[in-house]
């Protein structure tokens, strides 16, 4: 079979791609649109890494087949802030000390953002239960939580 | 992965048509929570497919509805995310949302299926015990026609159901509950969540009018056979007799021998009996709890 | 620590949280990471991982794999160009040639024109395999009958044996003695048997700890590129570049000066990103003559990179009736895999080195096992041991009815006592990280903590002596008056940034004056890994160093130009200024301009700072930890934790923070949930992050910290070591804790409900 065209809108802007069957929507992205900002850290699904919001809904996107999202409107990383400068979760996530080594912090921060999308106020416990698909070795989690409830202040919900 | 061919069919015709077009080798996919991660992760074991055929848009599989009378048609592609947000679910069946809702993350919940969940056919799927109780029957339809099962006899065994080549899982169909009966469903994870069942019971009771006597019980338990299976002589020993904590616990020793677990990574045989024992005496006192408070 | 604040107050930059410099880049996603790089015509590559723990190579066919379109090559260990190959040294196999050693070492290479290609085709390689009995159990490992675990086990004993004795000793030896041994060693002090007898109360036990994974969550990724005037760039995630230089320079042939390596940010490392594929995949671009580019995928990480070892400890220590210990006996047994490379040396030292005891013997040995060769897991051996000690200690104390905190305190390793080695501690904190938990409110409640059915409270401590290595740095000034600074080292723990504080300390500037980078081995000074907690204790000095330099010179050319003693100048936000006069001063700026400049007069401001540094700086932590249990299903959930950490100066206490609740969770995680499961084959049952079970959000309760300072006496104001400590106490915490909750003591990491099931009784083998 010949690859197939999909078309898609990542972060507000349409893009036209040709996919084999097999290839994820994250290597769609990462590879042949050129963001880079969404990791693999396990390629099933099992780390949050690659989180991706796809027509509204949180996904890891390296189990999601690319063909899948044809039609599809993407969120990743690139799309929050950005050009307009830190949004206020990133920002929280800079004051707070949230950040190690980063790797996970793109999927991270795009699961924070969809959780504040749905809950504003969310508790300490919401938080907890909300980001236990996004595993971070690094920070022990407690200035994670801290820069939720510091975003969540900063966005008046 | 190996290569494969992927079509998305805009009916559940033309997906009929496209297996019957493109024979055998070929399996439906919905959310691919399970089916993905087995494409990259199985190797030379897992029977690989020739083709896949996404099914996971289909409106007849997109279906979540009440109907008077005949109870809840749930389409076999609607996702654990949309299954837990259900107020009828949450409301008559409580014990699939439940199992829904602990299936993976929120990225799981968003992507994964009831009909995935099912047709993945893992002896620990989260919704296969509470359906079970539910007294669900799945609706199949193939190249013969329409198939209506009652759920028990849809799992073969680990990744195996009756599912022949070109057949789908169209829908679940639950009656509606009984008065004075409710549901629950309960799993062991050695985390609080991002886990897989080393045991999952679920349990539905409804009491006789006087509230005091077991009209109908169903115990349905999960990862520990070959499929999810039904205890019935657990449930046999509850049914006409008082709802009584002493009544819950003999049935609870029941179902611990109708187990017949293994040995693995998760957890030991013996280890899961045990836990059968104890979690089904404490979800049969949630559900009856539940059932008097209606 | 009134004292220690005072010094704080001192300080303009050091001392203070700062958020990370490169946090801003992180949280948008543009941050490079190693996968994230691509070169022109790139192939990617993919390993060809061993189905089997032990086996003969008898053949491979890579036919079908040639036959898919797109793959280039496919490289087994008799195409890779000529270079250093040691059967006994992880490093020097770069694919297995005769024999495998363990389930998932690389055989054989794939190199394709994309990532899914080279997989695929991957799985069409066929190799032939002779299976031969692997030998999985180090304790089986070591009985005199057991099978080899590698061929070359036997040439070396026979070769040592045969220099030093007779044939028939010899084979005596061999039949009698112990199998499978990589390296022994041994602690004495005292006479163990008469502290024994001093004892009021004794215990003695088995504790073990699993194979547990570093589970940084970026896998090992390496990209490499020969160029045609011959020289080798390696970007690689590593934490240790110069290392990495060193290694592939000496394996390949080739004088470091034809090596670059380039590390690219290190998606967490916890010290499994040493050393491992680089040679390989530099020699696959030499052969390839392409750039090729390695990205695991988490499985292929599980199985062929170097997680820590599992661990067996028999410990029996005796106390007498004051609390006092009076005799400690170990043996520790860690399984090293196919490779030599546990660490024996501090987890024999660590076991014997919190607390005084007057006697003790300690044994360890290093066994070869068929399993994947192990490296370092944050402060590595560590916790093996400590879970074993800080278990029988609490043993200890229950049996004699006396307080665990008091037991410890009691007993806690102070300056001048000797490690089991001889060696006398430096300044350390140990009692004041005890003091500082016995204070916080979760200890202070914790006899009602106790009252609630089912909860309860553990304590434990785990220390770090930390690594040495020496570290070099320049600071220069540039043309507009900003400072540059450059490292070595990389930057995984915020190092950088804390850096910045030191130069911007030192030159009393304003911080965003200030950058630091780390440079890769052919432009930056030299410095060792980023491992052993050591970067800011050991690079941070030489930072410090540098910039006092570039600070003397730029008062040298002030004090000429303003005609004033340098003692009379003060630097004050980049301007250079004689005290009290407001009207004689030049600014960095100027200075920048004059030593930089068409025809500039003064020749460039270069700091230079280096360092061999030969006095540790060891850190302790003592963390309590709150826990509920449920008595029917053996689920443990933690409540509260507490972690103190001894820290000598923290320089950026916000990134300190972060350590220590880094490595608390990894502690937690160990103590519940993490371990390398294998089967009678020695095939690992869990390399994915679904089985292999990383603690979640859900599982980890907001984790207090409290930073005790006491100065060590080389760092930088003060500074000690920081990132390894907080790992160690976890597992040993978690026990005491359940131990306290329902009165079921559990030898086993991690403590899954089964475990603690058995130890109540409520299920059996």
């Amino acid at each position: 079979m010949p690859k197939q065209l999909i078309r898609l809108v990542v972060n507000g802007e349409g893009h036209e791609v040709a996919v084999e069957p097999w290839w994820s929507l994250l290597h769609v992205v990462r590879e042949v649109i050129g963001l880079t900002g969404s990791k693999e850290g396990c390629g099933t699904g099992d780390c949050g890494a690659c989180s991706m919001i796809v027509n509204g809904r949180l996904v890891t996107s390296c189990i999601f087949l690319a063909l899948e999202a044809d039609g599809a409107q993407v969120t990743t990383i690139e799309g929050i802030g950005g050009d307009k400068g830190l949004h206020p979760i990133q920002q929280a996530f800079v004051e707070e000390g949230a950040v190690q080594c980063g790797y996970c912090i793109p999927g991270m921060i795009v699961a924070a953002y969809d959780l504040l999308r749905q809950n504003p106020r969310p508790t300490l416990e919401e938080i907890r239960y909300a980001l236990a698909g996004n595993l971070c070795r690094c920070t022990g989690y407690t200035k994670i939580y801290q820069a939720v409830l510091r975003a969540a202040e900063m966005m008046g919900g | 992965m190996r290569p494969f061919s992927y079509f998305i069919p805009a009916s559940l015709q033309e997906a009929l048509a496209i297996f019957q077009r493109e024979g055998e080798g070929g399996r439906p996919i919905a959310g691919g929570t399970d089916l993905v991660v087995q494409l990259k992760e199985g190797g030379h074991k897992f029977p690989y497919p020739r083709y896949l055929v996404s099914v996971r848009r289909l409106p007849e599989l997109r279906r979540l509805e009440w109907v008077e009378g005949e109870g809840l048609r749930l389409g076999a592609a609607v996702t654990m995310a949309e299954i837990e947000a259900s107020p009828i679910v949450r409301e008559r069946y409580l014990a699939l949302a439940e199992g829904a809702r602990v299936v993976g993350s929120r990225q799981t919940a968003n992507m994964a299926t009831v009909g995935g969940n099912l047709c993945n056919a893992a002896p620990s799927a989260d919704t296969a015990p509470p359906l079970l109780v539910l007294g669900a029957k799945a609706r199949i339809l193939g190249p013969r026609g329409e198939r209506l099962l009652p759920l028990e006899e849809f799992f073969l065994g680990p990744g195996r159901t009756v599912l022949e080549h070109g057949e789908v899982l169209v829908e679940v169909l639950l009656p509606p509950p009984l008065p004075r009966s409710a549901s629950a469903y309960r799993r062991h994870t050695p985390r609080q969540c991002m886990d897989i069942a080393v045991v999952g019971v679920a349990a539905f009771l409804a009491l006789d009018e006087a509230g005091e006597k077991i009209a109908e019980a169903r115990i349905a338990l999960g990862a520990v056979a070959p499929t999810p299976i039904r205890a019935h002589r657990a449930e046999a020993l509850l049914v006409g007799r008082p709802a009584s904590p002493e009544v819950l616990g003999e049935a609870a020793l029941m179902a611990r021998e109708e187990a017949s677990p293994i040995s693995d990574v998760r957890g030991s045989a013996q280890f899961r009996r045990y836990l059968v024992g104890v979690m089904t005496e404490a979800v049969l006192e949630e559900a009856l709890s539940r059932a008097r408070g209606r | 620590m009134a004292e220690v604040g005072d010094v704080r107050k001192a300080f303009r930059h050091v001392g203070k949280p700062v958020p990370r410099v490169d946090a801003p880049a992180k949280v948008t996603g543009r941050t490079i990471y190693g996968d994230d790089l691509k070169l022109p015509r790139m192939l990617h590559v993919k390993l060809v991982h061993a189905p089997v723990a032990h086996a003969r190579i008898k053949g491979i066919d890579a036919s079908k794999a040639l036959a898919v379109p797109g793959v280039e090559a496919v490289i087994t260990a008799q195409d890779l160009p000529p270079h250093r190959y040691d059967p006994d040294n992880r490093t020097r196999v770069l694919l297995a040639r005769d024999e495998v050693l363990f389930y998932g070492q690389p055989v054989a290479a794939v190199l394709a024109r994309d990532p899914y290609t080279s997989a695929y085709a991957r799985d069409l390689v066929e190799v032939q395999y002779e299976e031969l009995p692997p030998v999985l159990d180090p304790l089986e490992a070591l009985r005199p009958d057991a099978p080899l675990a590698r061929g070359s086990v036997q040439a070396l004993e026979e070769g040592e044996v045969g220099g030093h004795i007779t044939v028939e000793g010899a084979e005596a030896r061999k039949e009698e003695g112990p199998r499978n041994v990589a390296s022994t060693i041994t602690f004495k002090r005292g006479d163990v048997e008469q502290g024994f007898k001093e004892a009021a109360a004794v215990v003695e036990g088995t504790w073990r700890t699993p194979m547990a994974h570093q589970s940084y969550i970026e896998p090992h990724v390496i990209v490499a590129d020969y160029d045609s005037t011959g020289r080798l760039s390696i970007w690689s995630s590593t934490q240790a570049p110069f290392h990495v230089r060193n290694e592939v320079a000496k394996t390949l042939g080739l004088p470091e000066t034809r090596v670059r390596v380039i590390s690219t940010e290190v998606g967490g490392g916890f010290g499994g990103k040493i050393y491992l594929y680089e040679a390989l995949v530099g020699a696959l671009a030499m052969t390839l003559q392409r750039p090729v580019k390695l990205t695991m995928s988490r499985k292929e990480d599980m199985l062929a990179a170097t997680p820590a070892p599992n661990c067996i400890v028999q410990l029996k220590m005796g106390m007498k009736a004051d609390g006092t210990l009076s005799a400690l006996k170990a043996r520790v047994i860690f399984d090293t895999g196919a490779f030599p490379g546990a660490p024996l040396l501090p987890g024999c030292l660590l076991i014997g080195g919190f607390y005084k005891c007057p006697n003790l013997e300690i044994e360890g040995l290093e066994v070869f096992t068929n399993k994947v060769s192990v490296g370092a897991l944050r402060a590595p051996g560590a916790h093996n041991v400590a879970f074993a000690l800080e278990s029988a200690l609490d043993m200890l104390a229950r049996r004699l009815e006396l307080d665990p905190m008091e037991v410890r305190l009691k007993n806690a390793v102070e300056k001048g006592d000797p490690l089991p080695s001889g060696q006398p501690y430096p300044a350390i904190g140990l009692k004041e990280c005890l003091e500082a938990v016995a204070k916080s409110q979760l200890w202070q409640r914790r006899h009602e903590i106790r009252a609630h059915p089912n909860r309860g409270v553990g304590l434990a401590v785990g220390g770090w002596l930390g690594g040495l290595q020496p570290a070099s740095a320049t600071v220069t000034l540039n043309a507009d008056g900003t400072v540059n600074a450059l490292v070595g080292a990389a930057d995984i723990t915020g190092t950088n940034t804390a850096f910045a504080q030191i130069v911007a300390e030192v030159l009393n500037l304003p911080l965003e004056m200030v950058r630091v980078t780390t440079g890769d081995t052919d432009s930056a000074p030299y410095a060792g890994m980023s491992a052993g907690s050591k970067v800011t204790f050991t690079v941070g000095r030489a930072v410090k160093l540098a910039a006092e330099d570039a600070k003397e010179q730029i008062l040298r050319i002030a004090s000429q130009r303003l005609e004033a003693p340098p003692e009379e100048l003060e630097l004050v936000d980049g301007v250079v200024r004689v005290r009290g006069r407001e009207d004689k001063q030049l600014t960095f700026r100027e200075l920048g301009r004059w030593s930089t400049a068409f025809g500039g007069r003064y020749p460039p401001i270069v700091g230079r700072g280096a360092v061999a540094p030969r006095l540790q700086a060891p850190s302790f932590s003592a963390q309590a930890v709150e826990v509920e249990v449920d008595p029917n299903t053996g689920q443990v959930q933690v409540l509260s934790w507490v972690v103190a950490q001894d820290v000598g100066f923290a320089i950026n206490p916000m990134a300190v923070e972060g350590q220590m609740q880094g490595g608390s969770t990894q502690g937690l995680g160990l103590a519940l949930f993490e371990e390398m499961a294998y089967d009678e084959q020695g095939r690992l049952l869990n390399p994915n992050l679904l089985d292999y079970r990383l603690p979640t959000t859900a599982d980890v309760p907001p984790i207090e910290t409290i930073i005790v300072e006491v100065p060590s006496e080389d760092g930088p104001y003060g500074a000690r070591i920081v990132g390894e400590p907080s790992i160690v106490p976890g597992p040993a915490a978690v026990a005491n804790a359940v131990a306290d909750a329902i009165g079921a003591r559990v030898f086993q990491a991690p403590l899954t409900p089964e475990k603690i099931l058995h130890a109540l009784g409520k299920i059996k083998d």
